[in-house]
């Protein structure tokens, strides 16, 4: 078998974490390609919805990113979706699906270090766990 | 051109003599704020020196790419009045009421009907104008592929056939009886932005500049490295056209005094400008290239440099040799350069071979730009730059006429920016306050074509942007593969989408096409999404039928080395970008009244020159200073390096800012709370000593919070008493003369507290300090023996000259290592200073009467931390406020409607301070000339039908916006909602949808990523 490329989503608000990739990318801070980035205005906006549906297209791994705790541009919507993601992690050990597989992490968009830094350890972490469940489900 | 009998009647204009970054930043900043402007540039496109640049530092970036929206900003400005290829002949009357005399060269081409297309080019290549880099020709003649205006130039005079050359053209622009324009301009100020030249090394022999073709200077270099450039970005040697494997550079030429015919200055940015170029250098070719930077001292004092020139050091192995090198030679039948040099402190000759060599030289005013200052009557200084305001560094020896970026000293591009937006503010001071109402341009939103019923039409444009996604993956096979996505009508390759050619191009496919959606494959949306908008815009699109794929910072510049896996992703992101345009719906912007008045947070010299400065144009200003006094760290400064008195200044306009009676101060202020949203802010203070609460509403926040005065416990500070900071060795001197004149032996110690793991930026201010001190107590005490121990010496400027000055008067500079710093014990009232000297190899000690610790300034981290929390305001690593774009908006934050100026920003002297509080209030008065505020289309919107309320989303909302109406359900008023989605997501019913960020938006993206999985 070939060797396994995760597939996993970014999701990246607009004020920090998105901004971050951009700096990662003029600072030319290289991380693997497996990552791929959506933007939303806040990480508040990603939907528990969003998140199940990227694992069940087949996604082995999916973070959201926001602002530093207390940097969040809408107040604390980063404090919410923290809690968000951690609901739906709950979820995904309920129906079998690795919650490790979902993070929260949170930098300020100065941190373009730490973006390329984050996408390189997670990228790792879901390799080392292996395809998701569902996709060696369907996979069969 | 639209409007010259206007020109020849009214005097409410400003002249910006020059069209490179900075006076085009200043255009723009005045054209922003409802003032009329006349930029002239000699060159027959703008953009000056720039546009000749590679990347810049620090960020390595793209400069055209930077550059590009700037200039044709400026072009279509309906308040700039464009003139090229046109010079000032003369200028006569005073501030308010000047009169200049302009000629304009024939270009031989009709602007109006020039398409670019560059025929002309292609059958008379001998006739078309072109001057940039090392050769003709290479490898369009024009200028940039951005270039404004996008037209060529003809030289008749190498042209044999005219007639053929006319006939060739298909638009018929060419014009063979176009000849000089004569005219003149009535303006009320004058702003000159004529930039400076390089020095020209051709006469110094030893360097061997006019013999070797490998010798080459910094920009030429630039010119190898570029794209654009006469190689298209190949780096060889120009000698043989192979790759180099070692190259070297050498600082100051033409600077610092060194070289027959160099300034005595040092022209500031030269250091980061090779520093950049041998990081550009190592980034593309890694192990298999050697770069080397022989230099004086490096000069890295800009704000986070220092971090730039450690990242040189250690992560790309960049080599420095402290040295002087005394001669190039290339040896018969060598194709190498011989370098003769010695290092540093040893007298051993050393021979060592290069590839090439790249000489950093410096700035000198042209004669041109000497011959322009004696027409209008401006003082220059013996280094043939003017003579400028020792506070207001844009103010010239004549009133209304203000000078900004190179021209009034050597500097790098941001600080151009800032004297450029500085000289906007003053230049503007001297208008008739007029009070027009502009006119609507309401017929320029063209009709949009409503595409709602048509089945979704994309367009796939993707640009290579030289080689920044060019040069790495198949720009071609991609766009082959984005032809087969759903909905895809046509794909195209757009080389610099973001150049004019192409977005024409890109605009006539629109049409032509009838395409209703369209993607962009190329940079990030923060930089040119509002472009690309205000392209499709002009196409009859309405602008959020629009997704940019960024694959060039989200792949080709990260994940170099990898370009299989580059391609797969680069087409991944265009397919999500495909898939989520073709949900996306047209939309409609909210738009608000402002609120024109400004809140200045912080009383110090540059709050309160920004507060006086917007005052003095008619707006009411709230100055909030946390203290009781006004004043800041200013109070305990007396006098400047220049000798300027700053009590007096201080005191000056501390009377302005309590007389004027727009400004309202606030001392004791602490900011407590703040919300709202850009030109409708509301921020909560408690003040005065019973610590009353206020709300303030306000459009504008200014940062002028200043940096507190460094204090670490290093070197006996706070131990012995002769142990004193900078700061308070100044104030010392002035107080005790008598015991000043007693003092033997005194010692310095450079870099206290700053340029170390703990605080590893450089403090900027304190090598002038401490010369300014030294020459202090020699003019008290001639007899003074002097030490000064360093690490690098770093009077960048003019400040050089008094560096000079101290070195004459006796003053002893030592440098010391970082890993061995002097030792310093106390003895008895005095101070035992032990330290190595380099020259004599050995360590020295001695007894010293003063000690005084140059220990910078820090960032006020207590205060910062929180009005950062309160505002939502990025700071750097060491506490200082983030400005959004290091080069080109160096006073803007990233949160729009916040402006951040003087130590806030960074350590800086007095007179930069106060030039950013100029910027500043350009730049504020550039958002508070508008009357209403664009909210953007970013708003929730409730579907009735489906909502239950249930409350969460009055909950949910971190702003309280969702209410439940008469009608029974939950209503959000988009003029309020701040366009988090928290609602959206927390909704049980999915009743709430974000405008441009639709949930079936976000999912078609997921959809499309992982499609080929689930298939």
């Amino acid at each position: 078998m070939e060797k396994f490329e995760p597939v996993i989503v970014a999701f990246c608000c607009h004020y920090c974490a998105y901004t971050a990739a951009d700096m990662a990318g003029s600072q030319r801070l290289p991380y693997p390609t497996n990552v791929k980035v959506i933007q939303v205005p806040c990480s508040c906006k990603v939907d528990a919805l969003h998140i199940v549906k990227a694992f069940e297209k087949g996604a082995d791994g999916v973070y959201v990113a926001g602002c530093l705790e207390g940097d969040c541009h809408f107040k604390n919507g980063n404090e919410k979706a923290a809690r968000r993601v951690e609901y739906v992690q709950k979820y995904l050990d309920e129906i079998g699906i690795e919650s490790e597989r979902l993070e929260m992490v949170m930098m300020s968009a100065g941190m373009g270090y730490r973006f390329a830094q984050v996408a390189t350890e997670i990228t790792e972490k879901i390799r080392k766990l292996g395809p998701s469940p569902i996709k060696t489900a369907t996979a069969l | 051109m639209q409007n010259s009998n206007k020109l020849q009647t009214q005097n409410n204009k400003v002249l910006v003599i020059g069209g490179g970054l900075g006076g085009i930043r200043t255009a723009l900043d005045l054209a922003e704020a409802e003032k009329d402007v006349v930029l002239v540039d000699k060159d027959y496109t703008i953009g000056g020196l720039m546009t000749q640049l590679d990347r810049t530092f620090p960020t390595n970036n793209c400069d055209l790419c930077t550059l590009a929206p700037h200039l044709s900003e400026s072009n279509r400005q309906e308040h700039i009045e464009l003139l090229t290829m046109t010079s000032v002949v003369g200028v006569t009357g005073e501030k308010g009421n000047f009169t200049a005399t302009l000629d304009t060269q024939p270009r031989f081409i009709n602007l109006e009907k020039c398409t670019g297309c560059g025929d002309c080019l292609k059958h008379f290549p001998e006739c078309v104008r072109f001057n940039p880099g090392l050769d003709h020709r290479a490898p369009t003649c024009m200028r940039y592929p951005q270039a404004t205006p996008q037209a060529f130039s003809i030289d008749l005079d190498k042209c044999e056939d005219v007639e053929a050359l006319v006939k060739i053209c298909p638009a018929e622009a060419i014009n063979a009886d176009d000849m000089v324009i004569r005219r003149e301009v009535r303006c009320s100020s004058i702003v000159l932005s004529t930039g400076a030249s390089l020095f020209d090394p051709s006469e110094l022999d030893y360097l061997g500049y006019a013999k070797f073709p490998d010798v080459v200077t910094s920009l030429e270099y630039e010119r190898i490295l570029s794209a654009s450039g006469p190689t298209g970005g190949k780096l060889v040697r120009p000698s043989n056209d192979k790759q180099p494997k070692k190259i070297a550079w050498i600082q100051c030429i033409g600077s610092r005094g060194l070289q027959k015919g160099a300034g005595s200055y040092c022209s500031n940015a030269c250091c980061m400008f090779a520093l950049k170029e041998a990081i550009v250098t190592k980034e593309r070719f890694q192990e298999d290239i050697e770069t080397t930077i022989f230099y004086m001292d490096m000069r890295t004092f800009g704000k986070d440099y220092e971090l730039y020139f450690e990242r040189a050091k250690n992560e790309y192995g960049v080599r420095f040799l402290r040295s002087r090198p005394h001669s190039i030679l290339q040896l018969e039948g060598s194709d190498k350069l011989n370098m003769i040099y010695t290092v540093d402190d040893s007298t051993k000759q050393l021979n060592e071979d290069f590839d090439m060599i790249v000489l950093s030289t410096g700035f000198k005013t042209s004669e041109e730009s000497r011959k322009l200052a004696a027409d209008i009557g401006i003082e220059l200084n013996s280094d043939f730059f003017p003579v400028t305001d020792g506070f207001n560094s844009v103010a010239t020896t004549k009133p209304g006429v203000y000078v900004a970026g190179t021209f009034q000293s050597p500097k790098d591009i941001p600080e151009t920016m800032v004297q450029a937006s500085a000289a906007a503010c003053m230049a503007a001071t001297d208008l008739p306050v007029l009070d027009v109402k502009v006119e609507d341009t309401e017929e320029e939103q063209a009709t949009e074509r409503d595409v709602s019923g048509e089945e979704p039409k994309v367009g796939v444009f993707i640009c290579d942007c030289g080689d920044n996604i060019g040069g790495v993956i198949d720009v071609e096979a991609l766009v082959e593969e984005a032809k087969n996505l759903p909905f895809v009508t046509v794909s195209k390759a757009e080389g610099h989408g973001c150049s004019r050619i192409s977005m024409d191009n890109i605009r006539k496919t629109i049409e032509e096409e009838g395409l209703n959606r369209v993607v962009i494959g190329g940079c990030s949306p923060r930089t040119h999404q509002a472009k690309f908008q205000d392209l499709i815009q002009t196409a009859g699109l309405n602008k959020y039928l629009l997704e940019i794929a960024n694959i060039r910072d989200q792949a080709t510049w990260v994940h170099s080395g990898k370009p299989e896996e580059t391609s797969k992703k680069a087409l991944e992101l265009l397919k999500m970008a495909v898939g989520a345009v073709v949900k996306a719906q047209p939309l409609t912007d909210q738009t608000l009244p402002i609120n024109k008045n400004i809140l200045v947070v912080g009383g110090g010299v540059t709050g309160m020159t920004s507060a006086l400065r917007l005052a003095e144009q008619g707006f009411q200003v709230y100055l909030a200073e946390k203290s009781d006094k006004l004043g800041g760290v200013a109070r305990d400064i007396i006098k400047t390096l220049e000798g300027n008195d700053v009590q007096e200044y201080l005191t000056d306009i501390i009377a302005k800012v309590q007389g004027h009676k727009n400004i309202q101060i606030i001392t004791r202020a602490m900011i407590v709370d703040h919300s709202g949203m850009p030109g409708m802010f509301k921020t909560g203070m408690q003040s005065g000593p019973q610590m009353f609460y206020r709300q303030i509403e306000h459009g504008v926040t200014i940062i002028a919070t200043g940096a507190q005065p460094n204090r670490p416990p290093l070197y006996l500070l706070d131990q012995c008493a002769s142990v004193r900071t900078q700061l308070e060795t100044q104030q010392f001197i002035f107080t005790n003369p008598e015991v000043v004149k007693t003092w033997e032996n005194v010692a310095m110690i450079q870099c206290v507290g700053s340029r170390i793991p703990e605080n590893p930026n450089c403090s900027r201010i304190c090598c002038q300090n401490a010369i300014k001190n030294a020459l202090a107590i020699l003019e008290i005490n001639p007899d003074a023996r002097i030490f000064v121990l360093y690490r690098d010496m770093r009077t960048y400027g003019f400040q050089e000259q008094y560096y000079q000055k101290a070195r004459e008067k006796g003053v002893i500079f030592v440098r010391y290592k970082a890993d061995d710093p002097p030792v310093v014990e106390m003895a008895g009232d005095q101070v035992d200073v032990t330290f190595y000297d380099p020259i004599l190899s050995q360590k020295v000690s001695f007894t010293v009467d003063n000690l005084s610790l140059s220990t910078g300034m820090i960032a006020d981290n207590d205060s910062t931390e929180e009005l950062a929390m309160i505002f939502k305001l990025p700071r750097t690593g060491d506490g200082f406020f983030l400005e959004d774009h290091v080069k080109l908006r160096p006073v803007d934050m990233s949160v729009p409607g916040f402006f951040v100026a003087g130590t806030a920003h960074s350590p800086k002297l007095l007179n930069e301070s106060i030039a950013q509080a100029n910027a500043v209030a350009a730049r504020a008065q550039t958002m508070l000339a508008r009357d209403v505020i664009n909210l953007g289309a970013a708003s929730a919107r409730v579907d009735g039908k489906l909502c239950a309320a249930c409350l969460i989303c009055v909950r949910a909302c971190p702003f309280d916006i969702p209410f439940i109406n008469a009608d029974g359900y939950s209503e959000i008023d988009p003029a309020k909602c701040h366009g988090c989605g928290m609602c959206v997501s927390e909704c049980p019913a999915k009743a709430i949808q974000l405008m441009q960020f639709e949930d079936d938006r976000i999912l078609a993206k997921v959809e499309q990523l992982l499609e080929r999985i689930s298939a």
